[in-house]
């Protein structure tokens, strides 16, 4: 999602990542931290390249927790959860996005700058080592 | 990173922008030009009087040269190359045109020019220029008899030619039209003239120089006009680029003596252009590679490789901090002002070619679909200005990878590095292709060509290995090895001058260096030449200063960076590894300068530092047992006998590595007895010396603490921050004086509470290093009461509290190292054992020892809470808060039994320092090892990079790691960020 220019198409590669809470006595946990929201300021985030995007990132994973072991990344970008967009959303209102008590289970659209490079390496460019 | 797709469009689109800005530009420029030419051949006429300095003259002969960098890519490819060449002219002339530049340039111009663009003023430069080639015709033939100077350019002109000849025989029918050899011709001339000043022209231009007096710039002008080895220091601009780059075109005529040999060549031929004629120019770029480098990131580490061949050069030209770029500049530029006949001649490379082409007319074309020209149809089109017309050309496919590597030895040089770029090109980011390489006995080939005499297949050829010996595939680097690729890449270190080259040959080595079993290969054959030609070099260490002269500052230079990786990477190779690097002449003396400008300058969160600094680290890892002589510092206030006491110990320690829980006891009342004899430390005196220090004593001079502890202060970088902490540590630790006044001297500094302030750091391993360091720092009985009254809380806050979700996700290494030190904190001393219970640590700690479900980090809580149940002065205190004995006992007895039978990682952590895994202490995990060089290639994985973003923020981020409760009463105006565990 870096460099967004106007015009130019964007390429957004998402990565379905489905993590099933874990219950930790009265609390579900999904064993990640989030950063970002529209209320925090953007130049802090240490994850995004553009220092201007407001959307929620992930800060830290439990080790073995449930987010690792559905394989999410520090530093994933979460679009969607369960169908909703997170990409302009106030920090509190991701967090609670992401903790409902009804919910087992959260499908989360996220991208990975990883991936997004091996995308576009996979376009034709060859950039060398 | 960038979007390529994105950034090429935009990057082109930028280019044309700006070449139309600057073809206006020129236009009006060359109509300024022409003024003046006209009025200065005149003058010119009238010799004496004429004021103009010959260097402009020169300089305008060579913006011709290089004009094709000016003009742009797609205006250049479909007009006729007159008009580029022209553009260039204009250009470069704005200024103040000599009479005898005017004459050359209107030589560029070219009758054609001049019939388009109706200046009056340029019939006389018409004139002029037809004189000009006669002359240069009838001396030709001269050049290749008498070579009387070494400089003559004749010779190489001779075999120049003869290539030039054929090819535009060859290819001529299509791409070289009349104009195009005239145009040739003329700058035959230009050169010819400029280097032998025999011409009347140039004999006159010299004459007239120094008539004027300007005896500097005749010099000048001499020394280019020879074109021999001028080099010039970097001039970033463009209107003082052309100077410097034409120096570089024409000493590279000079390697091609060798070619002399072959004067086959009729003298009309000869006419052509000795500059661009020569094979390596046109070839230099090789097939692949220009696609690569188009593709690259701008953030690129290699200045030159980013340098996309198109408009955009100018533009970086334009803002220059382009090291290592002017020389290659001209190289590239070459064959793209040539434009048609480059093709005629790449035409015929191919043909020779053929015989390892076999089935290449059958062959399907290749891919011209591939969206760009990207790097397939590189050999056949690549260079072509119209690709199209060779895509039309049934004839062109790629090469298998057999045939590229048979065209490594492919008698004619450029074939060889051509064939070797395209090879570096093909491994990118292709393990299969690197393995391949390997299985069909590519290696040994390219290792071969390093010890070739031609800059370009040597260069090529440490390309392709580079590419070759990155990534995780270890059989690749050994294959490079078993073929003695490592000394070879030393010894063309030591031969090369070219900065890129160093760069490849270095940033291959730090590729092989990250293989354990490679590491004292590295040492053995390229230590001291690393040393003496790179990092004592660059650190700007000198071996006897001048008194006079300001110490020179250290320069971040990619060959820097590349060595230091490298050297930090075989210093985690072990004691014997550690000894060779530390009595290597020069290199500990070198890093500590390097590392001493970093913080004088405030520049320390690049990767030559974080690198220096880690071998910094590791090289203090054991010195108080491994540096020769340290017996007679061994702590003669230790309570055993001094002489006993370090070896003992030792032994002890290495007990402990087994897991042994005497030797662990034993350890800790040992400390205790310790601790005991440390308050006289701030009186201890430090041995007198009659000679400076120098060499490997450096490494625990009293000293380095204010280096390491600026480094902790300023840097941003984690990884410095670790290793800065983990010297510290390292240092720290071990009975003996210099660890005895290490101590001391942090206190003195104020750094006891710098490194407090690390322990809220967001990173893992700074936090443990940090924690480890201040373990061994509280041997010093001073600084154990500072430590307990200041520290507590903070080491508190990082433990996890059982049920509730840590505040960081401290892995388990580094949460038994925080306790350890706890454990040592509050050893002895019931004060700190009474703060550590006021730091709500308690909970904490019956939570770990009850629940964790690490055996180390159980058995280290349960030694904590023993011990400071062990103060009865405090249990009254205790119990009031609802503690009794039981939360005090150590849990069961069966937990003893996983730590003997799991990890014996236990005692290891509690000895001061880590004996158990070196890694501990060697800088490199394999993660850096294995992505080093992502960063370069754009592909960076997240996890190498994120520690580098954060460094940026550490600042704010290290509080994030805190509940957020407790980011509001943090001081800044900013709102700080929030982080919220879901």
């Amino acid at each position: 999602m870096s460099n967004f220019i106007p015009g130019q198409p964007l390429i957004a590669v998402v990565l379905r990542i489905e993590i099933k809470k874990l219950r930790q006595g009265d609390n579900l946990i999904l064993g990640f931290s989030i950063g970002g929201g529209i209320d925090q300021d953007p130049g802090q985030n240490p994850f995004s390249d553009d220092k201007t995007d407001k959307g929620i990132y992930v800060t830290r994973i439990t080790p073995g927790g449930p987010a690792e072991e559905a394989d999410l990344r520090m530093g994933d970008k979460i679009m969607q959860v369960n169908g909703y967009d997170m990409t302009m959303m106030t920090h509190d209102q991701a967090r609670k996005r992401l903790t409902k008590k009804n919910e087992d289970v959260v499908r989360l659209l996220v991208t990975r700058k990883s991936l997004e490079e091996a995308v576009k390496h996979s376009m034709g460019s060859y950039p060398r080592q | 990173m960038e979007d390529y797709d994105v950034r090429s469009a935009a990057s082109i689109l930028a280019s044309v922008k700006e070449q139309e800005a600057r073809f206006e530009q020129l236009t009006r420029a060359l109509e300024e030009e022409r003024r003046n030419v006209s009025l200065q051949l005149d003058r010119a006429n009238l010799p004496p009087n004429t004021p103009t300095s010959q260097p402009l003259a020169w300089q305008q002969l060579v913006m011709q040269e290089q004009s094709p960098s000016n003009a742009t890519s797609l205006s250049m490819m479909q007009e006729p190359q007159e008009v580029v060449e022209e553009t260039v002219t204009i250009e470069e002339d704005p200024g103040t045109p000599t009479s005898h530049v005017s004459v050359v340039t209107s030589d560029d111009g070219t009758t054609r020019r001049t019939e388009t663009k109706d200046i009056s003023s340029n019939v006389k430069v018409t004139k002029m220029v037809k004189t000009v080639t006669t002359r240069t015709v009838r001396q030709v033939p001269l050049g290749p008899d008498g070579l009387p100077l070494p400089e003559g350019s004749s010779p190489l002109g001779s075999y120049t030619d003869s290539i030039d000849r054929r090819y535009m025989k060859n290819g001529g029918d299509r791409f070289i039209t009349p104009q195009a050899t005239s145009t040739l011709t003329r700058s035959y001339n230009n050169s010819y003239n400029d280097s032998y000043g025999e011409t009347p022209e140039s004999q006159y231009i010299r004459h007239y120089g120094l008539h004027d007096g300007y005896a500097d710039l005749t010099e000048n002008y001499g020394s280019l006009s020879r074109g021999v080895n001028f080099r010039p220091p970097r001039y970033p601009y463009l209107p003082n680029s052309y100077r410097p780059e034409n120096s570089y075109t024409l000493p590279i005529r000079k390697d091609d003596y060798g070619h002399v040999a072959q004067p086959q060549v009729p003298m009309g031929s000869s006419t052509v252009d000795l500059n661009r004629s020569q094979p390596e120019r046109f070839q230099a770029e090789p097939y692949g590679l220009e696609d690569d480098r188009r593709s690259l990131p701008p953030e690129e580490e290699e200045p030159y490789e980013l340098e996309p061949d198109y408009s955009t050069a100018n533009r970086r030209t334009l803002q220059g901090p382009n090291r290592g770029r002017t020389h290659r500049e001209p190289l590239r530029d070459v064959p793209r002002v040539r434009g048609y006949p480059d093709e005629a001649i790449e035409a015929e490379l191919i043909d020779e070619r053929h015989p390892y082409i076999h089935g290449m007319y059958s062959a399907p074309l290749a891919q011209p679909e591939r969206g760009s020209m990207a790097s397939l149809d590189r050999m056949g089109g690549r260079r072509s200005p119209s690709i199209d017309s060779i895509r039309k050309d049934p004839r062109w496919r790629d090469p298998d990878l057999t045939e590229v590597i048979a065209m490594l030895g492919h008698p004619i040089d450029p074939v060889k590095s051509n064939a070797a770029a395209y090879l570096q090109h093909l491994c990118y980011e292709n393990d299969k292709i690197k393995k391949d390489v390997r299985q069909l006995k590519g290696i040994p080939v390219l290792v071969s060509l390093l010890d070739h005499p031609k800059s370009e297949v040597h260069r090529k050829a440490c390309g392709a290995l580079r590419n070759i010996s990155y990534g995780k595939d270890n059989d690749n680097k050994v294959a490079i090895k078993i073929c003695d690729g490592i000394p070879a890449l030393v010894r063309l270190l030591r031969k090369t001058n070219d900065m890129e080259v160093r760069e490849l040959i270095t940033g291959t080595l730090w590729n092989l260096s990250s293989y354990e079993p490679l590491k004292m290969v590295i040492i053995n054959h390229g230590l001291q030449t690393l040393t003496n030609e790179v990092i004592i070099p660059h650190s700007g260490w000198e071996h006897e200063p001048n008194e006079d002269s300001k110490p020179r500052d250290a320069e971040w230079t990619t060959v820097f960076k590349n060595t230091s990786g490298c050297l930090r990477n075989v210093s985690s190779d072990g004691a014997e590894a550690r000894r060779r690097l530390r009595e290597c002449e020069g290199l500990v003396d070198a890093l500590l300068h390097a590392l001493q400008s970093a913080v004088g300058k405030k520049d320390m969160d690049n990767k030559s530092v974080e690198n220096c600094v880690c071998i910094m680290r590791n090289l203090s890892y054991h010195v108080h047992k491994e540096v020769p002589g340290a017996e007679r510092f061994l702590d003669p206030s230790a309570p055993q006998a001094p002489g006993s006491a370090g070896p003992q110990r030792k032994k002890k320690d290495d007990a402990g590595c087994f897991g042994g829980k005497k030797a662990k006891e034993e350890w800790f009342n040992q400390g205790r007895k310790n601790g005991d004899n440390d308050k006289n430390y701030d009186t201890l005196d430090l041995p007198k010396r009659s000679e400076p220090t120098k060499g490997f004593e450096l490494l625990y001079q009293p000293e380095v603490v204010r280096l390491y502890l600026s480094l902790l202060t300023e840097s941003q970088n984690y990884n410095t921050l670790e290793a800065a902490a983990g010297a510290l540590q390292n240092l720290s630790a071990g009975q003996w004086t210099w660890s005895n006044y290490i101590r001391a001297t942090v206190r003195k500094e104020k750094g006891l509470p710098i490194l407090v302030e690390l322990l809220r750091s967001d990173s893992d391993k700074v936090v443990r290093a940090v924690s480890i360091a201040l373990r061994n720092l509280s041997i010093d009985r001073r600084n154990k009461d500072l430590i307990g009254s200041y520290a507590m809380r903070d080491l508190v806050s990082n433990l996890p509290s059982g049920q509730q979700r840590p505040a960081k996700n401290l892995e388990e290494d580094t949460v038994v190292a925080i306790l350890n030190t706890i454990h040592e904190i509050v050893t002895d001393s019931s004060e700190n054992a009474r703060s550590l219970a006021q730091a709500q640590a308690i909970e904490k700690l019956v939570a770990i020892n009850r629940t964790s479900q690490s055996a180390r980090e159980t058995k280290a809580a349960s030694h904590v809470l023993q011990t400071v149940w062990s103060y009865k002065e405090l249990r009254n205190a205790l119990t009031k808060d609802g503690w009794n004995k039981s939360h005090f006992q150590p849990t069961l007895t069966a937990t003893p039994k996983p730590t003997k039978n799991g990890k014996p990682g236990y005692d290891d952590t509690t000895l001061p320092l880590m004996e158990k895994n070196q890694d501990g202490y060697s800088t490199i995990d394999q993660r850096d090892k294995d992505l080093k060089y992502k960063t370069v290639d754009g592909s960076v994985d997240q996890t190498e990079r994120e520690p580098l973003k954060n460094d940026t923020n550490r600042k704010h981020y290290i509080r994030s790691n805190r509940p957020a409760v407790s980011l509001v009463d943090a001081c800044d105006v900013k709102p700080q960020p929030v982080d919220s565990w879901v």
